[in-house]
């Protein structure tokens, strides 16, 4: 009688009447951007949405275990996404936040390989405590045939489990939703650093070098606020847990990466609005 | 086919709460304001105490929507909560006098798209989930306005983004020393959003009791308060900042030692061990 038992709900079924109504939100959104602030901030706001869905569509492919698997009874990283997402989505913010003065590419490329490599690192460590600490192999419960080593899973396979470990095709997806997701976050906070530091030097009669602290902890602090906003929009998604690209809940994306674009919208027109209001 | 899981049993209802903790964090953040009628800034520490009843009412609010069992567990109730409130927070700092006003206005408007997305779009269909997500938004924006004003003394933009440091006695303007340049704000991101999520995260289960619910949640805000009251030490006065502490610091030790009767009272059995056992002497 208490949350502990509870069982997700939602089903994989879309709801095409709320997605149409979202994508109208989004353009209604995008359109009154356009209106207050064309140029520089439209553009902004873009990059956001972009930025927004590659974190929304890149969570999908990282392996949430959740409690179950730090129990032995799930395969994926023992731990809820907004922990996923802040460990290795944010290392991969920092990392293009360092990159940001040599270019859009570069530093978006840099978000991308921090938050790839931190997950990578991350996925090791998973492999080595599960085998070597936990004594439990590598099984997937969604598939007889791992599809990238064509390795067979269900021998390995425990009885009442649902598999567990980390199997070759989770690890290759948590690397993937890594630099996905590392590499939209460092889009949304390089849109925004460009913004505020076009803007901020008229808005406070100050130079560009005095607002610096300012344009950079604002654009990070939204960065993050975004950034945790997708990543738990895309758990409720996938209520809670999956395996890895080769899940049926991964089908689910479009579901996710219109709430994704809706909410990267919302929050980038308001982001907006503080410097051009 | 959502199947709730518990109902809320005897205890204060939620409603209750919600109101409760809606004006009492309203009336705080208003109260700070008597730092411009007396030019001082020793009534920052009213910030504070905004925090705490704000996080009371968010705590319960993730007890009712956590109770539905969304399955992606309770922390990404409270992240959500900070990532969505921030926003809504951020702008409203621009309207000055109205601060507080608008920062529940536009928490709102922004919680209430991001739970139509997550019950209609992504599918999750559970009845409560549009009002608490809208609650938890407005939640995060009075928390974070809270701490805003617990450190600077105040919840108007100008004052967040610039402060002064004070260099071979002179007073210079500078943009790093305040509470966004400095990226204080992270900081009470995170503190606002652990303290939010731990005390459900802490209490769920067969034994879970409101009261101590509610106590727990208290004390982690007064203990995230001692943290922001140390951080004021740079941006205001040494003596508004020592008068925040000790109301943290009165604030905290009262919830902790209730916390702690009520956790004796709720378990089966204690034994109230040493760390280090008593050797013997022979």
């Amino acid at each position: 009688m208490t949350a502990v038992a509870a069982k997700p709900a939602a089903g994989g079924a879309m709801n095409p009447t709320a997605m149409a109504i979202g994508l109208v939100l989004m353009l209604v959104i995008i359109g009154a951007c356009w209106k207050i602030a064309p140029g520089l901030g439209l553009m902004a706001l873009i990059g956001m949405i972009i930025g927004g869905v590659l974190i929304g569509f890149g969570t999908h492919f990282v392996p949430v275990g959740g409690a179950p698997a730090a129990m032995g009874q799930a395969p994926g990283i023992a731990t809820g996404v907004p922990m996923l997402a802040a460990g290795a989505g944010l290392a991969g913010l920092f990392g293009g936040a360092w990159a940001a003065e040599q270019g859009l590419v570069v530093a978006f490329v840099t978000g991308a390989v921090g938050g790839g490599l931190m997950m990578a690192i991350t996925c090791m460590m998973v492999s080595f405590i599960y085998v070597f600490g936990m004594g439990i192999p590598a099984a997937s419960g969604k598939v007889k045939v791992d599809p990238i080593t064509g390795d067979t899973q269900p021998e390995f396979k425990s009885q009442g489990t649902e598999g567990h470990g980390l199997p070759f095709t989770s690890f290759v997806g948590g690397v993937i939703g890594g630099l996905l997701a590392g590499g939209g976050g460092t889009l949304i906070y390089l849109m925004l650093l460009d913004l505020y530091k076009a803007t901020l030097p008229g808005m406070m009669n100050a130079t560009e070098s005095q607002i610096m602290p300012i344009a950079i902890s604002a654009a990070g602090i939204f960065a993050v606020g975004m950034f945790l906003v997708n990543a738990v929009l895309t758990a409720y998604n996938i209520t809670g847990t999956i395996e890895g690209p080769h899940d049926p809940k991964f089908k689910r994306w479009p579901r996710a990466v219109v709430a994704s674009a809706v909410a990267s919208a919302l929050c980038g027109f308001v982001a907006i609005l503080i410097v051009v209001m | 086919m959502t199947v709730k899981i518990e109902v809320v049993a005897g205890g204060i209802p939620h409603t209750k709460i919600m109101v409760a903790g809606l004006l009492a964090s309203l009336v705080c953040l208003y109260l700070s304001y008597l730092n411009v009628v007396t030019k001082t800034e020793m009534f920052s520490f009213f910030g504070g105490l905004a925090v705490v009843a704000a996080l009371l009412w968010g705590s319960h609010t993730i007890k009712v929507l956590c109770s539905y069992g969304i399955g992606t567990g309770v922390p990404s109730a409270g992240m959500i909560a900070f990532g969505s409130g921030v926003m809504g927070m951020l702008l409203a700092t621009k309207f000055g006098i109205a601060a507080p006003i608008v920062a529940l206005v536009l928490a709102a408007i922004i919680g209430l798209i991001i739970g139509y997305l997550s019950n209609d779009v992504l599918n999750m269909k559970i009845p409560t989930m549009v009002k608490s997500l809208t609650e938890l938004a407005i939640v995060g924006a009075f928390t974070l306005m809270g701490f805003a004003v617990l450190m600077t003394g105040s919840f108007t933009f100008a004052n967040l983004m610039s402060g002064s440091v004070t260099f071979l006695g002179q007073v210079m303007p500078s943009f790093q020393v305040s509470f966004i340049g400095g990226s204080l704000i992270a900081t009470a991101f995170m503190l606002g959003a652990i303290a939010i999520q731990h005390p459900f995260n802490a209490c769920l289960g067969p034994g879970w009791t409101q009261d101590r619910m509610l106590i727990l949640t208290a004390e982690c805000g007064f203990l995230s308060m001692i943290v922001a009251a140390f951080m004021s030490f740079a941006l205001i006065t040494s003596g508004s900042a020592l008068i925040s502490l000790i109301v943290a610091l009165v604030g905290w030790g009262y919830t902790y030692s209730e916390y702690m009767k009520l956790g004796k009272r709720d378990a089966a059995a204690w034994l109230d061990s040493k760390p280090i056992p008593d050797v013997e002497e022979h």
